[in-house]
């Protein structure tokens, strides 16, 4: 007889499993690859965003071990550990067990943790493929204890339950996480964690990451600037870019008393002037308490905000990488030949939405060459606020605006020549085009924008190419002279039966003279 | 130029040496190493209607060591002069492919392919009046057979061509060193395919017409054409050619007569202008009733060509040529057994030669 309580306990786990195959593709659950990936993901931005916010230069390992060989040969553990300041025991199970915790889902701010649903994401995958707690070591700066917890995800209370927990010493700072996931693979390939890794160094320059791949080799993504970079700061919504139930949402959060004091508090760019001119634009008692705001009343506003005017919404809270710090990192992570990167100004799309687009070329060195296979060409790496995209290149507006410059115009020929292109947007919204957040929506003005800072970069490349390819020819030039023009004397005089004459003055000035005078 | 000797690989080692001499004197003026090559271009092939065949025209390219894509083959052109200054020494000879092959231990390196190693060779003969076979270099083919009443000497070995078996006594590519030591023969009488030649050493026509037979092998070498060039010069024969009835009998002919285009640079030292074409024409196809083959598409374009060809110019020529396109037929040279085995010696040769 099968006891009540072994069908709940079968169900309940059903259940977790349940809810990732339907919601996988959106989280960055799909694919043996991508899983590995995404999980990856999730430990590496929670990482580095904590010791971001304690002000600490992150340091981040990133381990991944085989767990099973043969038919068992797709379980791996998943090792990620920062250096940041820990978690406090009583938080534990809230940051790694619950979903949505924590994230800045209700801030107009710009952040790198927009895929999937966070650290949870990964503890609830590992959960449901291979049955087994995420292990949570952590240490806070004022112990010298350190915690070992083991967190699973409740699912019907969208809670975390500590299975097991206990205390050792040590004198330790930072957190670890494990986790052990089946139904993935490890792979050096673009889409792998390793090439993940090497873009979050490019375009995070002030991160060191130390990664150990399954078969124990290690490598050392070095840090390139002992900058970190400020926070983003939250931005009110611009009245151009809001709709409907984005204000309706607004409003809920307010502290204003009116729905025209609250307009004037909580959006940017709207002033005292700008309430006037709405006034004789809507039919609505702007006097009115902000709770009295509904959908129609809301609809009315935004429609009459798109036949006003607005400055340009302020972009103080956009944080680039800066083109420094995007040449230090293309140069510490690619030892390339050449690197160079452009910021581009704030632009904004769909009338509201401020975004920049900035763009980095690296040649030469380990560029061009995602695998580190020593196939190179023409390599695209996109990023939204830092955070790589990996998957969906396809179909997304950064590859597309990359993919119609004519590269040999520039002379880079995207089949063979050993490039790496970087393109970050940066945005508090940037318009994905789908909830896989892996690709760019074809917006015009980001197009037009990414195009141009592209091709802004690529001038640069082409004038450090050009020269190279005259110094090549040059030297190509004189090492012909320098070659055969002895063999000439030595030849002449062995027909005379005499010792070769003496040549290096004629060979300088040929070599001279065909080089147009440069010596 | 240096005065000309007895010795053709004596001069040919003379001017060599003048050639590194000149280059020496440009190093030591500070000034690029050059040389002047007469051009080989089709535009600077001419028709020579006084000497009667085709020669190069004045125009001369100048090849200079500061020219970053001549400075290889310049080197490489010393490197095959002095190749040819080591063969002259020892008194031995290399194919051109040895030469090309050897190439590929030059401090230049080697050639793409052997054509440009040949261009190499073409272009010191014409500089400096210089024959391949007196720079030690062969072609590969050899030359024709030879029956008849002649003795040569190849360094230290005597030869009679008509005690070196039925095919004779082979022209050996370095023709430059056969010397001629007695000669009792009155005519050469050269045919175009081996098959008549046999047929004219079994019938003893050799000595009935008293004459050297040489068998051209097709579109003659090098060497063959050389020795036709010798025994008209030294020995003063006249010679004759008898070839197949076709455009291509005509054109085997002609290259003896006049030389080729390929060859001008070096066509005074290979034409025989007053050779003389005694093989089968068209009127020879309607007098004999020969049995023929219809002149292809080919031939008739052929054809055509050669009545504006200006070796063809003389009446005879036209006539003839207007009359086989008339007929439309062609036959071959041994279209004479038609009449028995013998005709062809008994008949129609007397006839041609003017001996009956």
């Amino acid at each position: 007889m099968v006891l009540a309580k072994d069908i709940f306990k079968e169900f309940r786990e059903h259940s977790v499993s349940e809810f990732f195959r339907k919601n996988a593709s959106m989280l960055g659950y799909t694919g043996k690859i991508r899983s590995l990936t995404t999980v990856v993901h999730e430990g590496v931005t929670n990482a580095i965003d904590a010791a971001e916010d304690a002000g600490i230069l992150p340091s981040v390992y990133v381990a991944i071990r085989s767990m099973g060989e043969g038919s068992n040969s797709d379980h791996y553990k998943v090792i990620i550990e920062d250096n940041a300041s820990g978690i406090p025991d009583e938080y534990v199970s809230r940051v790694f067990g619950r979903m949505l915790a924590g994230t800045k889902l209700h801030r107009n701010v710009q952040n790198r943790g927009q895929q999937g649903i966070g650290i949870s994401g990964g503890v609830m995958f590992a959960q449901a493929t291979s049955g087994q707690p995420t292990v949570v070591i952590s240490s806070t700066e004022d112990s010298d204890e350190i915690s070992y917890n083991e967190v699973m995800i409740d699912l019907n209370n969208n809670k975390g339950e500590i299975s097991e927990s206990r205390k050792m010493e040590g004198d330790w700072r930072g957190t670890r996480i494990e986790f052990e996931v089946k139904d993935v693979t490890y792979r050096r390939s673009r889409y792998g964690p390793y090439n993940y890794l090497r873009m979050t160094a490019i375009a995070n320059p002030h991160v060191q990451i130390t990664f150990e791949e399954p078969d124990g080799s290690l490598t050392f993504f070095e840090r390139a600037t002992q900058e970190i970079p400020e926070n983003p700061e939250p931005v009110p919504p611009h009245p151009a870019g809001i709709k409907a139930d984005g204000l309706l949402d607004l409003s809920e959060r307010t502290r204003s008393r009116s729905i025209g004091t609250f307009l004037v508090n909580d959006l940017s760019r709207f002033s005292r002037n700008k309430l006037e001119e709405l006034e004789e634009r809507v039919d609505v008692d702007l006097d009115r308490s902000p709770e009295e705001l509904n959908w129609d009343i809301a609809e009315e506003i935004v429609s009459a905000f798109r036949e006003m005017k607005f400055m340009a919404p302020p972009t103080k809270g956009l944080r680039p990488i800066g083109s420094e710090n995007i040449e230090r990192g293309l140069e510490q992570i690619l030892d390339p030949d050449f690197a160079c990167a452009v910021t581009r100004s704030p632009e904004v799309y769909r009338g509201g939405i401020p975004f920049i687009v900035e763009t980095g070329l690296a040649y030469g060195g380990n560029a061009g060459d995602s695998s580190g296979s020593g196939d190179t060409g023409l390599e695209i790496i996109r990023f939204a606020n830092r955070a790589p995209l990996i998957f969906n290149q396809g179909g997304c507006a950064l590859t597309s605006a990359a993919q119609d410059i004519d590269w040999k115009r520039y002379e880079v020929d995207p089949e063979s020549t050993p490039v790496t292109l970087l393109i970050n947007i940066v945005s508090y919204h940037v318009p994905y085009t789908s909830a896989g957040k892996q690709s760019v929506a074809e917006e015009p003005e980001v197009y037009e924008e990414v195009r141009q800072a592209i091709m802004e970069a690529t001038r640069k490349l082409r004038r450090y190419l050009r020269k190279k390819i005259k110094k090549r020819e040059r030297q190509k030039r004189a090492n012909l002279f320098e070659n055969y023009l002895p063999i000439i004397a030595k030849k002449a005089a062995d027909l005379l039966e005499e010792e070769p004459p003496e040549i290096d003055d004629l060979v300088r000035k040929i070599a001279g003279v065909e080089n147009g005078g440069e010596k | 130029m240096a005065e000309r000797s007895e010795d053709p690989r004596k001069d040919a080692m003379e001017e060599l040496k003048n050639f590194g001499r000149d280059i020496l004197k440009n190093i030591k003026d500070k000034e690029p190493p050059r040389m002047k090559i007469p051009s080989r271009s089709t535009s600077n092939i001419v028709y020579d209607e006084d000497k009667r065949f085709y020669s190069l025209a004045g125009k001369k390219t100048t090849r200079t060591a500061a020219n970053m894509r001549q400075v290889k083959k310049f080197a490489q052109t010393l490197c095959a002069a002095d190749f040819c200054k080591d063969l002259i020494e020892a008194g031995k000879s290399a194919t051109l492919r040895e030469m090309y092959y050897t190439s590929e231990g030059w401090p230049t390196g080697g050639f793409s392919s052997q054509d440009r190693s040949d261009r190499v060779v073409e272009d010191i003969e014409s500089a400096f009046e210089l024959k391949r076979e007196d720079l030690g270099l062969l072609p590969e083919e050899d030359g024709a057979s030879i029956f008849g009443d002649l003795i040569v000497r190849e360094g230290d070995m005597e030869v009679e061509a008509t005690e070196a078996g039925r095919a004779g006594y082979t022209i050996p590519p370095t023709m430059s060193d056969v010397e001629f030591v007695e000669c009792g023969a009155e005519r050469v009488l050269a045919v175009e395919t081996m098959g008549m030649y046999h047929r004219l050493v079994q019938e003893e026509a050799w000595d009935t017409y008293n004459s050297l037979i040489v068998a051209l092998k097709g579109q003659p070498a090098r060497a063959t054409r050389r020795f036709l060039k010798r025994a008209n010069n030294d020995l003063g024969l006249p010679v004759y050619l008898f070839t197949d009835g076709d455009p291509f009998g005509f054109h085997i002919a002609m290259v003896v007569i006049s030389g080729s285009a390929k060859l001008a640079y070096i066509n005074h030292e290979l034409a025989v202008p007053d050779a003389k074409f005694i093989g089968v024409t068209a009127s020879d196809i309607e007098e004999y009733k020969l049995p023929t083959d219809p002149l292809r598409d080919s031939d008739i374009k052929r054809l055509k060509q050669l009545l504006d060809d200006p070796r063809y110019s003389d009446e005879e020529w036209q006539k003839e040529i207007e009359k086989m396109l008339k007929i439309k037929k062609k036959a071959e040279q041994q279209a004479f057994s038609k009449y028995g085995l013998e005709y062809v010696v008994e008949e129609y040769l007397p006839t041609k030669l003017g001996l009956n």
